[in-house]
């Protein structure tokens, strides 16, 4: 099942942009974005994809000011309601997708699980972007000992199933979103070092790279400026499907107990809560989150598959 | 190559469909209950939680045992007689009783038993030496004769509670329990009840089977399986499916679905055990907010017109039910104190009148509810429920729920939860002092709230060796006391839902013990 | 090659101390284990003599190495609520856990290739997307839910397979009753057939896709046209001369999959009452009880690292640059 951060498919060398001069590289980019969409209107899959998600994106962000009620209020009497009711009295639509075993509005946790459920897997693949980006780049570039150390203590990292580890891990610091973005950003790091690592050594043998060295060129400034250009694009297909991830480790997690708090709305935790419930018949508890999880999850994986793709060189002429 | 292989899964897996289920099922002479939880240890003196007192209940026998209607009645024992200063309980045993491994049961095996239990040495945790043998204010034990065993207490105390009490104790036999290590002893009990041990297969099953020959208790079914079904659904699926008879912990959304499957019903029993928000007394959380409010008598009394008990009863909890008026179980409890009513605008008026009126942002004060989740029913779903029903009335209340094992139950037990929190602690049907014994004294470790109203711990000490009607009259005062000035937020007696399968004839118990002697088929 | 065997195995071994590191470290992570050890009731007098007692007293490294010790002598501690050797019962529980992990990865591969293959081969048809789109979906599931619909809708309403219960066949092979481990063979593999799903659709659908685009990588190959040109049946083609080179990245993905399976276990087994390693670890870690989560850690990691190591060395044998780089 989902253990988030390892990649879910190998990753072809992508070809290295050289970032010689800076008007060159923009000019190199123009094309890009046109040939980007081209490609992505032809491929229809993927530019669903990027509705469905720049959709949940919008609901991230504004969600708030859209949400019709305070997605925590409770109403014990409004209880598992069905959706798609209209209120006698008003003539409206009270809760359009119903509600819960509180009486909570599903509409409005919805959107507000949005926010967090984005929320947490952007930060998560940040984070762990960030930390193993820098780990990765570090390890691949001055090898030796430090390439060993960075990769071992990623070796015990796998080693440690990575379950055991977020149970851990928040058994001892406690539930809550910003430990639930560290445990999850930690599951992440390993994906990006690795990759990173490998993009960089292939680089560093590179002769412009030498040419630089010998120019006089600190390795910070080759590191930031020759070689990290490259891993980009690697970086941004694995981000799409670790972010997706993320999303369903959170949901796995909820199930688990071990998520947020019950007053924080979240797609997996929405998805969870329904489980005493289906038996009873109130399919749509199951089926929104459910949907909302699904169709995000899909798209990312849709649209980090078009990404690879598209950023494969052998693949451009197909 | 690889479409051979496909095959022979394939032919494998048609296989597979053909043959029937296997593992436990039902029959005549077999009955399967499905519990959540699985037991930690077959040993009888480490008791973590009813999946371990169920099946010892029908292993090993107990002095007296508690009937479902509260008696207590003989069971290993025939009668007792108390010494005269009240500290000394000496109990008469039946003649011939044997352990399962054939040893002759006598005062010497039922001495043992405590003395084993009590001793440091074995660092036994859970109900027996956490709160069994403490609250008897046992000391020691010994055997006076061949049938008479006499336990040694501290201090006299209430006949029926100090019974019941000492009924929790599961007997065994001395001579395999001393002469086999500790690990070898939690896997393989021997036992002195209606049914022996036959296997544990850990986190799957245990097997009992009847003992022929045990006149004391009479038992139908050959062989019990207690089966270990942690997902709720699936255990309802399983019931449904009639690969179970009985089990434990019907979510009440789904208690329509085993009704009307045709196959089971469900049997929902007024509980025994208190649920309640408490108050927090304790100096540890001064500075927190809202604690200052609520030291304050008035505020404690307005806040139990806030809530509204019989609608989360019948929404939450999928049963009608009227709230607590007292601590304490019926039919024990005080017959003159009415239950609080639902009356939000009184609440009101009491906290104005307290001085705590609204401000401008329409709050009175701000304070935290702790609460657990997994551990009662539909706990968290309750927990957000008051806190709404609180800032409702003007008490903005934020909800902080940890899970109960890994973090709720230690901070419990260190008395580190409030300033309010949601709890709920089991009770009798047969004993209100044990259902008031929570609070037997300032600095009980189940005083949780830290409550040292001076009344009720004097009335309290006055408990001790009173007959039974001067100990109703001083028990209902105390429970006068307790409403006026409650430590706790009063709030109802858990149900319990019971999925039992129609083939059986069972009554469930209102004290959460599943004890299958009276089971029979339905003809 | 000598050389490359000394070389992983000098880092198996690091990895698993730095494992047995973490697994220490998480004992002490969560407050002054003493508490763990004693009664409820225990006086002060009580709880100083036993720190002293079990050594929690001493410095930390002193007390890495004690256990250490004990590790390599196999004492790996006793299981606080069960009050017997830890390694005991994992070892217990572990073949069924085996068992639904083996299952499901037999049925991802084992449906993963085909799949994969034929997608590859009927590429931009209805069917390629077709099974591709599922295979998506497969991966966009949360497990959880799987489960929960498999036991509500193919065990509640049509009926026809165990949603719970559990009939053993490891254990009895590895006890040497071969007849007991035969006659419930089947019935082994019926109560695996839902648990194995929940646990083996996500990377059913993982290694289907990866089979497919590693396929095409291969099938764009010269060496492909070449045989192509000879003249021979394009089943030949991919079987005989694409496959073993596109099943590569699979092999390596072996490894890694042993643990995301071990991961997805714990869910499977709450939700169909499977008594394995997960379950136990999960209810260890909530009931904090730290000998049995520390022994299960470390026989996880052992047995992981071994795997990888002897995927590496296969992978080694298969392609020569690895081993001299």
């Amino acid at each position: 099942m989902q253990a988030s951060g390892q990649s879910p498919t190998p990753l072809p060398v992508s070809a290295p942009r050289v970032a010689v001069l800076d008007s060159a590289a923009h000019v190199g980019s123009v094309s890009a974005w046109k040939r980007a969409r081209t490609s992505i209107i032809k491929a229809r899959w993927p530019l669903f994809a990027l509705i469905i998600l720049t959709f949940m994106l919008f609901l991230a962000l504004f969600g708030p000011s859209i949400a019709p009620k305070d997605p925590n209020r409770n109403s014990l009497i409004e209880r598992l309601m069905p959706p798609f009711q209209v209120n006698e009295e008003t003539g409206r639509m009270e809760f359009l997708l119903g509600t819960d075993a509180l009486g909570r509005d599903i509409y409005s946790r919805i959107i507000y699980g949005a926010r967090i459920s984005i929320f947490v897997g952007v930060a998560a693949v940040i984070v762990g972007g960030f930390v193993g980006t820098l780990a990765g780049l570090i390890a691949g570039y001055y090898g030796g000992v430090i390439d060993d150390v960075i990769m071992r203590l990623a070796d015990i990292q796998l080693a440690f199933p990575f379950i055991l580890l977020t149970i851990m891990v928040l058994v001892v610091l406690g539930a809550g979103v910003g430990n639930l973005i560290i445990v999850l950003a930690i599951g992440q790091w390993v994906t990006y070092a690795r990759i990173v690592r490998g993009t960089t050594i292939s680089q560093r043998e590179k002769e412009y790279v030498e040419a630089a060295r010998c120019l006089g060129a600190s390795s910070l400034r080759i590191i930031a400026v020759q070689i990290f250009p490259n891993v980009v694009a690697p970086l941004t297909v694995i981000a799409s499907f670790n972010v997706a991830s993320v999303i369903l480790t959170e949901a796995s997690l909820s199930f688990l107990g071990l998520g947020v708090p019950p007053t924080v709305p979240t797609w997996g935790g929405i998805l969870a809560e329904s489980r005493d419930q289906l038996l009873g018949g109130s399919w749509w508890l199951a089926v929104f989150p459910g949907v909302a999880i699904m169709l995000t999850v899909l798209s990312l994986n849709i649209l980090g598959d078009w990404l690879r793709d598209f950023l494969d060189p052998r693949l451009r002429d197909r | 190559m690889a479409r051979t292989r496909f095959l022979i899964v394939v032919v494998l897996a048609l296989l597979a469909f053909v043959l029937p289920a296997s593992a436990q099922t039902p029959d005549d002479t077999t009955l399967v209950i499905a519990q959540s939880v699985d037991v930690g240890a077959l040993e009888p003196a480490l008791v973590g939680s009813r999946a371990e007192s169920n099946i010892f209940g029908h292993v090993f026998g107990t002095l007296y045992e508690i009937t479902e209607t509260g008696v207590l009645s003989p069971y290993l024992a025939t009668g007792y007689t108390i010494s005269e200063d009240g500290t000394e309980w000496t109990f008469t045993l039946n003649e011939g009783l044997t352990c399962h491994d054939g040893e002759a049961l006598t005062a010497e095996d039922v001495a043992y038993t405590f003395t084993r239990a009590a001793d440091p040495a074995n660092a036994f945790t859970g109900n027996t030496v956490g709160f069994v043998l403490p609250s008897a204010g046992y000391v020691d034990a010994r055997a006076d004769s061949e049938l008479e065993v006499t336990i040694v207490t501290d201090r006299a105390q209430s006949e029926s509670l100090r019974l019941g009490l000492l009924s929790e104790v599961y007997i065994h036999c001395k001579d395999y329990y001393e002469a086999t290590d500790v690990a070898t002893v939690a896997e393989n009990p021997i036992g002195s009840g209606t049914y022996r041990f036959v296997e544990w297969v850990r986190d799957d099953y245990v097997l009992i089977e009847k003992v022929e020959g045990f006149t004391l208790r009479d038992a139908v079914f050959n062989q019990i399986y207690w089966r270990v079904i942690p997902e709720a659904s699936t255990r309802v699926a399983e019931l449904i499916a009639g690969n179970v008879d009985v089990i434990a912990n019907v979510p009440p959304d789904q208690v329509d679905a085993v009704n009307n499957s045709g196959v089971a019903m469900v049997q929902g029993v007024a509980g025994t055990r208190r649920m309640y928000v408490g108050f927090q007394f304790g100096e540890a959380f001064a500075d927190a907010p809202g604690y200052e409010p609520i030291q304050n008598t008035d505020v404690r009394v307005a806040l139990q017109y806030a809530v509204d008990v019989p609608t989360i009863c019948a929404t939450l909890l999928g049963t009608e039910c009227t709230r607590a008026a007292s601590m304490v179980n019926d039919p024990n409890s005080n017959p003159n104190l009415t239950p609080y009513p639902y009356d939000p605008a009184e609440a009101e008026r009491l906290l104005d009148e307290a001085g705590y009126p609204r401000g401008d942002n329409g709050i009175r004060f701000e304070i935290t509810m702790m609460g657990p989740r997994g551990r009662y029913l539909n706990d968290a779903n309750v927990v957000q429920a008051l806190a709404q029903y609180l800032t409702d009335v003007g008490v903005q209340t934020t909800v902080d729920i940890r899970d109960w094992s890994s973090d709720y139950l230690p901070l419990v037990r260190a008395k580190e939860i409030g300033p309010l929190f949601f709890l709920g602690t089991g009770g009798s049907t047969w004993s209100a002092l044990y259902d008031m014994a929570d609070l037997s004294a300032p600095d009980a470790g189940t005083n949780y709230t830290n409550w040292a109203n001076e009344e009720w711990f004097s009335l309290w000490d006055q408990t001790a060796g009173l007959d039974p009607a001067a100990e109703s009259a001083v028990k209902d005062q105390m429970l006068e006391v307790f409403y006026n000035d409650p430590p706790w937020l009063l709030l109802y007696f858990q149900p319990d839902f019971y999925g039992v399968s129609d083939r059986l004839n069972w009554q469930a118990r209102r004290d959460e013990k599943i004890v299958m002697y009276g089971a029979t088929l339905n003809p | 090659m000598w050389i490359y065997i000394a070389r992983r195995l000098a880092q198996s071994i690091i990895v698993i101390l730095g494992v047995t590191v973490l697994a220490f470290l998480t004992l002490h992570l969560a407050g002054d284990p003493t508490y763990l050890y004693v009664s409820e009731r225990a006086s002060e007098e009580e709880i100083t003599d036993a720190r002293q007692r079990l050594g929690f007293d001493r410095p930390l490294g002193e007390q890495y190495l004690r256990y250490i010790g004990g590790l390599l002598q196999g004492d790996f501690g006793t299981s606080l609520r069960a009050r017997k050797p830890a390694i005991d019962l994992v070892l217990e529980r572990l073949p069924a856990t085996l068992e639904l992990t083996f299952f499901a990865l037999i049925l991802s591969l084992t449906l993963a290739i085909p799949i994969g293959i034929i997608s590859a081969m009927r590429r931009g048809t209805a069917v390629d997307g077709g099974v591709m789109l599922l295979a998506m979906l497969g991966q966009s599931i949360p497990g959880f839910w799987l489960g929960l619909m498999l036991v509500l809708f193919v065990g509640l309403q049509l009926r026809f397979l165990p949603i719970s219960g559990h009939v053993p066949f490891l254990q009895p092979l590895l006890d040497g009753d071969i007849n007991t481990a035969l006659t419930n063979l089947p019935q082994t593999i019926r109560h695996l057939i839902l648990p194995g799903i929940t646990v083996g659709v996500f990377s059913l659908s993982r290694n289907a896709r990866l089979v497919r685009s590693s396929m095409l990588e291969v099938l764009s190959l010269d060496y492909i046209q070449t045989a192509r040109s000879k003249g021979l049946p394009e089943r030949a083609v991919v079987l005989r001369h694409a496959l073993r080179n596109a099943l590569i990245p699979i092999v390596t993905l072996v490894g890694l999959e042993f643990g995301f399976l071990l991961s997805g276990v714990v869910i499977a087994e709450t939700i169909f009452s499977w008594p394995g390693v997960g379950r136990l670890v999960f209810n260890a870690i909530n009931q904090r009880d730290i000998p049995l989560v520390q022994t299960a850690v470390v026989l996880f990691s052992f047995m992981f690292v071994g795997l990888n190591l002897i995927v590496d060395l296969i992978y080694a044998q298969l392609d020569p640059r690895i081993r001299l780089n």
